[in-house]
């Protein structure tokens, strides 16, 4: 018996194992409501190309939309559009739209707003904390959160309009 | 009727697989020869009953018989007859049983290539090829049993997934890539046959790559499929995503290439044999990782299946074959390995060949964690997270250059010991033409650093590809004299296995070129028209001429027409499309290409809106990417023609006359 082999082994096939078996106790798809009545976590994030900062506490009393999106996502592309057209009219009635780039370069996410339309300021997240914090589990993410800072609503993969407007509707 | 046939069918084919493994081993302990033309009888019984099963499947789907369970979840009297036949791949239960088939299939080739040579191993070999077999049937006569009566019997059904028969390549991406997932099952038991016998014969090893070679081709071709079903399919203009279903078809064929290569160390040098033998049972056991990532459900992907009670089960036939391999491996391994001579010297084909092995160990292992990782902080943290596409491409890209660098300076060196001005001078002229091209790129106005250095390697390694097919031939005409094209043909053909490999060499080549290119200058570009009116889009100018709703029996489908022009040249009507299908809430975009060699021009709609008559059309345009698709067909022609089997004696014989210490297995 060669004991090294045997251990080496075991380091990589037991962990990988336990792992797999814990994948389990999930479903991938049932994610979205774990976040929801859950406390909105704070952040204060930097915001792209303005050098300025917005703080979750700052936005007290107001509805926040806070879409999670990357350059390389493409159903990101695919409901960005939307989002776009549809910002201006809540805007107006006090709620906050903020982008969050996810895992991806400043010039990039630039560049995939001059294509697919900017109608809110973006927020970098360059070690990721924040997505962490929000379960971000992939792109894109939505989340709609009250004036008292409570997740109303959370979206994985593209927003659902009906949902969406019925959502911010209820909150004004 | 049909529900009772497959499900004896089935029984019977679990049974001939118990039967068979237990003969199989016990002829592999005992040396019994009787067990093992047992074992091999086995191998036959268990290939007619599981093709019995699948042909009453597929009759069973032809004929839309609704009272077979697995019919009624993926058949539907308006689905056309090709979608039918398919229709056995395209979910769950019927997947499992065309696996089932196909490890028939190999079992069946494997008893009959075995039949009367490598005693001392080949009952053993069947005997686990039969214990993986055991599993699938049990499988499919159990949790995934496709034939189980459904009564009364619906009167339709709702067809397969729309995604999965929005095209063509449907019909050969899955088998090509079961065909490789499947084979992995043969060298893996031949694998264990060598460590349980305790010993490798240099016919066994040879045996062994030439097993692993089919199974390769098969992977090879149905991962380069599958980048172009997606990229004809999904819409996105991308090839690969780093989707973890698409990273499980990569890990085995990254240590099976790996294999491929040791393999050869270890048949012409006696060494590496442990390693070589660790990536053999790793690749076999990868694919079955890779399918319990597909099928279990663990992984958010485009390509899971629902959640299911196949999970588990599978789970721990994964971790039944993983502590196999390890306590065999690690029981076995010093009985196998002679004490060896170290590696010749640090400027020598055998240390670019070890090199080669690492850096594919490593790209195995950064998959494989970007793969797990996900799951991995889950289980410590709670937190979920996703690791992106920049994780992948940071680490896989120069990773991936390294493997095209090694491509071009392994076989540029000369086994065992070499002067270094013999090295020099053999980098001299793939040198001269790397220079060129950073050159000419440069002149070109490029200024990608990645994918300049992949063309530059690249040139290096087609040239030393060339001077390395053509050397059998010189070395003939220098030799012998007579007419220079005889010659070359004489050395060609008695090197068959050595050219093989470069042709597959070639063929990376292509593919390597193609991904830096479509990757370093991809652009992408979105257009807002109305019908009548003309977009930019990069040089090409699109006109929409309007769109037309078609419907057919399983889909409607919102066709857009454009037409394309660069300049004043007109090359024509792109027709992408928006398909709807009545199972799917969403419509599904299908792209239309112009492909050429330079260039291509992807069209995928966005949105059609008949209200405001509005097309969005998103145009990608990527250079190069025809040459992916080309370069995998060329490593397809490569494989076949390594795999090709030859006469007996005939390979040995092939021992090139050359003057380059390169025999007849110098590269692949």
């Amino acid at each position: 018996m060669n004991w090294r082999v045997l251990i080496i082994g075991a380091l990589i096939v037991i962990p990988l194992v336990v792992v797999l078996a814990l994948g389990f106790g999930r479903d991938p798809r049932a994610l979205p409501n774990m976040m929801e009545g859950q406390p909105a976590p704070a952040f204060a994030q930097e915001v792209m190309d303005q050098g300025t900062q917005i703080a979750l506490a700052d936005l007290r009393g107001r509805p926040v939309v806070l879409n999670f999106y990357a350059s390389w996502c493409v159903p990101c592309a695919q409901e960005h559009p939307w989002l776009v057209k549809t910002a201006p009219g809540y805007q107006q009635r006090g709620v906050v739209f903020l982008g969050v780039l996810y895992q991806d370069e400043p010039a990039k996410g630039k560049g995939f707003l001059r294509r697919y339309g900017e109608a809110y300021p973006t927020l970098l997240d360059p070690t990721g904390r924040m997505a962490i914090d929000y379960g971000v589990a992939g792109v894109p993410e939505t989340y709609i959160i009250d004036g008292q800072g409570t997740i109303v609503k959370k979206f994985t993969g593209p927003v659902v309009p009906d949902e969406f407007v019925a959502t911010l509707e209820a909150l004004l | 009727m049909i529900s009772l046939l497959g499900r004896a069918a089935i029984l019977v084919a679990l049974a001939a697989c118990v039967v068979g493994a237990i003969a199989g081993i016990w002829g592999g302990v005992t040396r019994s020869a009787e067990a093992a033309r047992w074992s091999r009888w086995m191998a036959w019984a268990f290939f007619a009953a599981v093709a019995a099963a699948t042909g009453l499947m597929e009759y069973a789907l032809l004929t839309h018989d609704f009272s077979v369970h697995y019919v009624t979840e993926v058949g539907s009297r308006s689905s056309p007859t090709w979608v039918s036949i398919v229709s056995l791949w395209s979910s769950l239960e019927g997947s499992i049983l065309f696996w089932a088939f196909v490890l028939g299939v190999y079992a069946a080739g494997q008893a009959w290539w075995t039949r009367s040579r490598y005693p001392e191993h080949s009952a053993y070999a069947m005997g686990m090829t039969l214990l993986v077999g055991v599993f699938f049937c049990y499988l499919v006569a159990g949790v995934a049993n496709p034939f189980t009566l459904v009564d009364p019997a619906p009167a339709d059904g709702p067809g397969p997934n729309p995604l999965l028969q929005n095209h063509i390549l449907m019909v050969i991406h899955p088998p090509a890539l079961y065909l490789g997932y499947v084979g992995m099952t043969v060298p893996f038991a031949m694998g264990a046959a060598a460590l349980l016998a305790g010993r490798i014969t240099p016919s066994w090893s040879r045996a062994l790559r030439n097993a692993m070679l089919v199974p390769w081709g098969f992977l090879t071709a149905g991962i380069i499929l599958g980048g172009w079903w997606s990229y004809d399919v999904l819409g996105w203009g991308g090839y690969w995503a780093w989707d973890p279903v698409e990273n499980a078809s990569l890990l085995p064929w990254l240590t099976s290439t790996a294999f491929v290569h040791s393999a050869m160390l270890m048949e012409r040098k006696d060494q590496l044999k442990g390693w070589t033998l660790t990536l053999l049972m790793a690749s076999f056991l990868l694919t079955i990782l890779g399918t319990f990532m597909t099928r279990s459900g663990v992984f958010n992907s485009v390509h899971s299946f629902t959640q299911t009670p196949i999970g588990p089960v599978f789970l721990a036939f994964l971790a039944l074959c993983l502590v196999f391999s390890v306590v065999l491996l690690a029981a076995r391994i010093d009985k196998l390995t002679p004490p060896q001579e170290g590696l010749s010297g640090p400027a020598s084909r055998d240390t670019a060949f070890l090199a080669q092995n690492l850096v594919f160990a490593a790209l195995t292992f950064t998959v494989l964690l970007g793969t797990v990782w996900p799951l991995l902080n889950e289980a410590m943290s709670g937190e979920q997270i996703s690791v992106g596409e920049p994780y992948f491409n940071k680490w896989g890209v120069p990773l991936g250059f390294l493997i095209v660098f090694l491509m071009g300076v392994g076989p540029a060196l000369p086994w065992g010991r070499a002067s270094g001005s013999a090295v020099v001078q053999r980098f001299l002229v793939p040198l001269g033409v790397a220079a060129v091209v950073v050159g000419g790129s440069l002149a070109f106005g490029l200024r990608q650093p990645w994918p300049i250095a992949v063309f530059a390697m690249s040139g290096f390694a087609l040239v030393v590809s060339l001077q390395e097919m053509a050397a059998p031939g010189l070395a003939r005409w220098r030799g012998k004299g007579g007419s220079l094209v005889g010659a070359m043909l004489e050395g060609t053909l008695r090197t068959r296995r050595r050219q093989a490999g470069y042709v597959v060499h070639l063929g990376v080549i292509l593919v390597a070129i193609g991904v830096a290119a479509s990757s370093g200058w991809r652009h992408v570009h979105e257009l807002t028209l109305v019908e009548g009116q003309t977009g930019q889009a990069g040089r090409y100018t699109l006109t929409y001429l309007g769109h037309e709703l078609e419907r057919e029996a399983h889909r409607t489908a919102s066709v857009a027409r454009f037409h394309v022009a660069v300049d004043d040249r007109e090359l024509g009507v792109l027709s992408p499309r928006m398909n709807n299908y009545e199972a799917m809430g969403r419509p599904l975009p299908s792209p239309d290409v112009r492909s050429v060699p330079a260039e291509d021009l992807y069209l995928s709609l966005v949105q059609v809106d008949p209200k405001s008559g509005t097309v969005s059309v998103q145009a990608v345009i990527q250079p190069m990417v025809w040459w992916i698709w080309v370069g995998g067909l060329v490593m397809a022609v490569g494989t076949v023609l390594a795999a090709w089997p030859s006469r007996p004696g005939a390979s040995r014989k092939a021992g090139a006359p050359t003057g380059a210490p390169a025999g007849a297995e110098g590269a692949a």
